[in-house]
């Protein structure tokens, strides 16, 4: 039988194998990893369908396969699925880029609970007594999935046990990375109709990742958010005057170049910010580049380009970046590419409105600042009430890898950074030199 | 009048709705159960399973009389009388008739004899002898079943001219009769006058008989009736049929022929339509499927939301056992119980001479599906006990998955196969292997033991069979 590439979800349909993990002659086992493929934002292990003897392999190292694509021949003894069963799509195991997942990873259960049972002919239902049958409903658990331990596949009550076990060693092992994208829990099905007329639509394929990611971020990464204020009096006033060269060089300078140009010196003081955690190693992974991650509203929902090597960059290039990525966004053609990489998002509700929020992390960065709308507020300075332009800041982060006072200090010297723009990093005096 | 009030009311108190009345009686619901006719039990009881098994008894009887002969025990020709024979059969159906009333009173279910109308989604007005009584309740069950289907062509007003609920009245011993369909009450009836003595044709539009079966189970059956039948005719149209004197002519076409016959009486068993009409569901959402049989989810339930319905009027196979499974299945969803009508097996039981039965996969069903099965046959003429009694012309077999050796489905076909089926029921629902079959002991002498010694075909090894092959059985004649 040849094994095709199954489907990866999140919208992915081709990748780059990234290695070949079997020989020919080599025998394999069900659900053992065939090759890896990096695609989009991850790398994944292929499985095998089934047990048997590698007769072929039909891809190399570096070769652009897309779903559905066979990957080898595989010549077996037992039963010849045709294709991967639903139980073995799911387990495709996704990991962030950069880090591969490999066999040993996988704790043990793990394991013996992702041994797919083998595929019944079309209609058949699973070997289990009926009493059986109607616990596992009342559990709401798929005998389809299960593996039965007796004579002819039998699934009896010891195995929905270990399978219960299973599930719940999955959730334990926690991060995403391991457990594979994080599901909803099933909410019980509620007929809204009852309550007037209601109208049902699917969900985009692009909500339907936010939706993924949101929920994988909100339920795997202790989020705290940390409120404060900027005052931007002084760069407004300071922007304003320039922002008429900026427009001769055919840029609009907004004040997102300047938070991240301050941003970028507020991440080489605290570098814990621009990290990563790799929970299945405990190290933190430091970067030495700072490519931001713009959170750009669209009509298909939000997507967030990412704008690489900020700190190499001018506010003018930056300017002249920021328009054109989010413009790409909205039109949809940004790269995979320009979607991955980035160490720190922003997300700028300034054109919009709005105030303090609370923004969840782009996993698998640790933080991330949202901006409000900057408005007119009464300040006490030194001895009066002055009339100030306040930026709402709220900086959300991992509390796993930095800790409040951290977070606050990174807070109080970005306010401090914003305020203290020199007219001298602003200043156009001559476009082909840097600031 | 004032409006009485039920959590629940079941329209049909037939195997489906007195099931279901009972079951959430005894899960503590307050049940009104509503019957158009005097008394419960439906067409199982009272115009189906029952009487026709107790005149098929009378046939078996006849068939058996005939046969002791040639073991040395002659009786003289059998004397009939039709009268008691009736009485006979009525007073089976009275008693368990009246056994299921008071199983309803002492579940404290209301019973309401008349002629249910829902006027919405949660109202129904009853028609009884009294006038009309008005009901409102939370949740209903319509199990109002299915009647006879008789074409307006064959529907002459002639009382000779029959449907199953006539012929079990058995009025008279026709000498010709006409059977129109040789589907299963075809040929259960058909056995049942022929026994009796009359000279019966049946004659069906398919090319074979008792169609759903496997052929190798129907064959010992058809060659039987071709014995006590007078005629057989398959691939046989009936065009017109119209009165001639005190008999019916009829218009038969065979290969494009069309031939003329006259029979005293003309029994028209093409099938069973659900009697949703009149029953007010044009006052609800509930929605009918293109052959008119109540569109129901897994749950039972119709589209409209407080309305269930089982059995016969939901299509399917019509059979009273899958309406009693279907009724527990609404009434567990009615108790907001995680429950679906899924990967339920529903045997079939014919009794014909022999009688045929099965369940699960059948190999036809297995050839159209594409499913890869194996089938282990043991034909009863290796039984020891088929022979005691004279009848070996049965078999029994297994449709087993041959990766797992898991029994996916059982056919048999021979004297009480229907008592024998259970056995596997019970093997696909467990998800019995042919070993565990094979290795379970069955008591010898017994029919039973053809279902154990399959298995051992199935490994080549029945202690009965020679095997050439494993996994493969030569039958032994």
């Amino acid at each position: 039988m040849q094994v095709k590439l199954p489907h990866l979800g999140e919208g992915a349909t081709s990748g780059t194998v990234s290695g070949l993990l079997v020989k020919v002659g080599e025998t394999v086992s069900a659900g053992q990893a065939l090759i890896e493929l990096e695609s989009e934002k991850a790398v994944a292990s292929i499985p095998s369908p089934s047990a048997g003897t590698i007769a072929e392999i039909l891809v190399k190292e570096g070769d652009e396969i897309s779903v559905g694509q066979p990957i080898v021949v595989l010549k077996n003894g037992g039963d010849e699925p045709s294709s991967m069963t639903k139980d073995q799509k799911e387990r495709v195991s996704v990991a962030p880029s950069g880090k591969l997942v490999q066999d040993n990873d996988v704790p043990p259960v793990r394991q013996e609970a992702s041994v797919p049972p083998a595929p019944l002919p079309s209609g058949i239902p699973p070997p289990a007594a009926p009493s059986l049958r109607k616990l596992a409903r009342s559990l709401g658990i798929d005998l389809h999935l299960v593996r039965g331990s007796e004579r002819g596949g039998r699934i009896v009550l010891s195995d929905l046990r270990s399978y219960i076990a299973s599930l719940r060693e999955n959730a334990r092992a926690g991060t995403a990375s391991q457990s594979g994208p994080v599901q909803p829990p099933a909410a019980p099905a509620i007929d809204f109709s009852k309550w007037g007329p209601v109208e049902r639509k699917k969900l985009s394929q692009i909500r339907a990742a936010i939706s993924r990611k949101m929920l994988e971020s909100w339920t795997q990464v202790p989020h705290v958010t940390q409120f404060d204020e900027a005052d931007i009096t002084d760069l407004q006033r300071k922007r304003k005057i320039h922002s008429p060269y900026y427009k001769k060089q055919n840029a609009n300078l907004t004040l997102t170049p300047f938070i991240l140009k301050a941003l970028v010196d507020l991440l080489k003081e605290y570098p814990v910010f621009n990290a990563s955690l790799d929970s299945s190693t405990n190290e933190l992974v430091f970067k030495s580049y700072y490519h931001f991650g713009i959170a750009v509203d669209t009509e298909h929902g939000l997507l967030v380009p990412v704008l690489r090597d900020a700190d190499k960059k001018s506010l003018l290039e930056l300017s002249v970046e920021l328009v054109d990525l989010a413009e790409r966004a909205r039109k949809r053609s940004v790269t995979l590419d320009e979607m991955q990489g980035g160490t720190f998002t922003i997300s700028n509700q300034g054109g919009i409105g709005g105030g303090h929020f609370t923004p969840i992390i782009n996993t698998p960065e640790v933080a991330i600042l949202g901006i409000g709308r900057g408005s007119l507020k009464p300040v006490f300075r030194t001895t009066r009430v002055e009339k100030r332009l306040m930026l709402p800041l709220a900086l959300s982060y991992d509390h796993r890898v930095i800790d409040g006072a951290d977070a606050a200090r990174f807070v109080t010297g970005l306010i401090e950074r914003l305020a203290g723009f020199k007219e001298s990093e602003i200043r156009l005096t001559d476009p082909s030199k840097k600031n | 009048m004032t409006k009485q009030h039920s959590e629940l009311v079941v329209v049909g108190g037939g195997p489906g709705g007195y099931a279901a009345a009972f079951y959430a009686a005894e899960r503590g619901m307050k049940v009104t159960l509503v019957e158009k006719d005097d008394r419960l039990g439906g067409v199982c009881l009272l115009r189906g399973c029952i009487p026709s098994k107790a005149l098929l008894h009378v046939a078996a009887l006849i068939h058996e009389v005939d046969e002791s002969t040639d073991r040395g025990v002659t009786y003289g020709k059998p004397r009939i009388d039709l009268d008691k024979m009736r009485a006979w059969k009525n007073s089976i159906i009275d008693k368990l008739a009246q056994g299921v009333s008071s199983l309803a009173d002492r579940r404290q279910v209301t019973v309401i004899n008349g002629r249910g109308y829902f006027e919405d989604p949660s109202n129904l007005r009853v028609e009884t002898a009294a006038g009309q009584q008005f009901l409102s309740f939370d949740k209903a069950i319509i199990a109002v079943g299915s009647r006879p289907s008789i074409p307006s062509q064959f529907d002459l007003g002639n009382p000779r001219i029959m449907t199953s609920d006539d012929a079990l009245e058995i009025e008279e011993i026709p000498d010709d009769m006409l059977v129109v369909g040789g589907g299963y009450i075809g040929m259960e009836l058909g056995t049942v006058y022929a026994a009796l003595g009359s000279n019966v044709v049946v004659v069906e539009a398919l090319d074979a008989l008792l169609s759903g079966a496997d052929p190798d189970l129907v064959r010992p059956v058809r060659k039987k009736a071709e014995q006590s039948f007078k005629e057989i005719r398959v691939g046989a149209r009936v065009g017109k049929m119209s009165t001639s004197g005190p008999q019916i002519s009829v218009d038969i076409e065979t290969g494009g022929k069309t031939v003329s016959e006259l029979y005293d009486r003309v029994l028209i068993a093409i099938g069973r339509i659900p009697n949703c009409e009149d029953i007010g569901l044009e006052n609800t959402a509930a929605a009918l499927d293109d052959r008119g049989f109540i569109t129901v989810n897994r749950q039972q339930q119709t589209a409209e939301p407080s309305l269930f319905a089982i059995g016969d009027v939901t299509g399917g196979v019509l059979l009273a056992h899958k309406a009693a499974r279907e009724a527990r299945v609404a009434v567990d969803a009615i108790l907001g119980e995680d429950s679906a009508f899924e990967d339920i097996i529903i045997p079939a039981v014919v009794f014909t001479d022999p009688e045929v039965a099965w369940c699960g996969l059948t190999e036809v069903d297995a050839k159209e599906r594409g499913v890869d099965v194996e089938v282990a046959k043991f034909p009863w003429s290796a039984s020891g006990r088929a022979l005691s009694f004279d009848r070996t012309d049965g078999l029994t077999k297994l449709i087993i998955d041959p990766s797992t050796e898991r029994i996916l489905g059982v056919g048999i076909v021979g004297a009480g196969a229907g008592e024998l089926i259970g056995e596997g029921v019970v093997a696909i629902e467990m998800g019995a292997t042919a070993r565990d079959l094979a290795e379970s002991v069955h008591p010898h002498p017994t029919l039973s033991e053809t279902i154990m010694e399959s298995a051992e075909a199935f490994f080549g090894q029945a202690t009965h069979l020679i095997s050439r092959r494993k996994k493969k059985s030569e039958p032994v004649e």
